[in-house]
């Protein structure tokens, strides 16, 4: 049983090892800032939010470690912590971003430029 | 055996996660706009925090893992505030 949660905490890891490195190459290469949104999406959901249940896991299932519960429930509650602050953090960045005019782009559809008006 | 088999693991995911700290700082130094900059400093703290709980698994100690939650804790703050003086060019209430 603690050998199925060792390694189910390991590939957790290995999945959230390359979602990190495909989000910074994303957020390295892509043209603007509300793309970059969605690499930064994939740098913070895959790429903290998977690694740290993974390690959650991984240190139920490990009998080498000395504080295996303090590490696994910390590692739960950081994981529910940055799986709720980072799209709130996103969405308050994108809104202040529109609001203070400070991306250029060409959008087909603007929704909130309703919101601009009548404010 | 398991022990053995975590530092296998850590041969291959520490280059992985340093390799993605670089980028991000690329992009964080040469950001073209501040919320890029902020955006970049964001995903570099969540990341940090993640591979904290990662090395308090490796070094066998429990302190980390209070430090990853301040981390996380203290990004969501950063983007909170910078986007409040973004909109009302002031921080406050």
């Amino acid at each position: 049983m603690s050998e199925i949660l060792f390694y189910l905490g390991a590939i957790m890891i290995i999945i959230g090892g390359i979602c990190d490195l495909f989000g910074a190459l994303g957020l390295l290469k892509f043209p603007n800032f509300y793309i970059r949104l969605h690499a930064a999406t994939v740098g913070t959901i895959g790429g903290a939010v998977v690694p740290l249940f993974g390690v959650g896991f991984l240190a139920l299932g490990a009998d080498f470690l000395p504080h295996k519960y303090a590490i696994a429930g910390a590692s739960f509650v950081t994981g529910i912590i940055v799986l709720l602050a980072a799209p709130a953090g996103a969405h308050a960045l994108a809104y202040a971003a529109h609001k203070a005019k400070l991306v250029k782009w060409e959008p087909k559809v603007d929704h909130l430029a309703e919101v601009r008006r009548n404010d | 055996m398991l022990e053995s088999a975590f530092m296998t693991l850590m041969k291959f995911v520490i280059p992985l996660y340093l390799l993605a700290f670089i980028i991000y700082g690329v992009r964080a130094f040469k950001g073209p706009t501040v919320v890029d900059i902020i955006l970049a400093v964001d995903c570099l703290s969540f990341d940090i925090a993640a591979f904290m709980a990662i090395l308090a698994v490796y070094f066998k100690s429990a302190f980390l893992i209070s430090a990853a939650i301040t981390l996380a804790l203290w990004a969501y703050l950063l983007d909170i505030y910078i986007a409040k003086h973004l909109v009302s060019k002031e921080v406050g209430v």
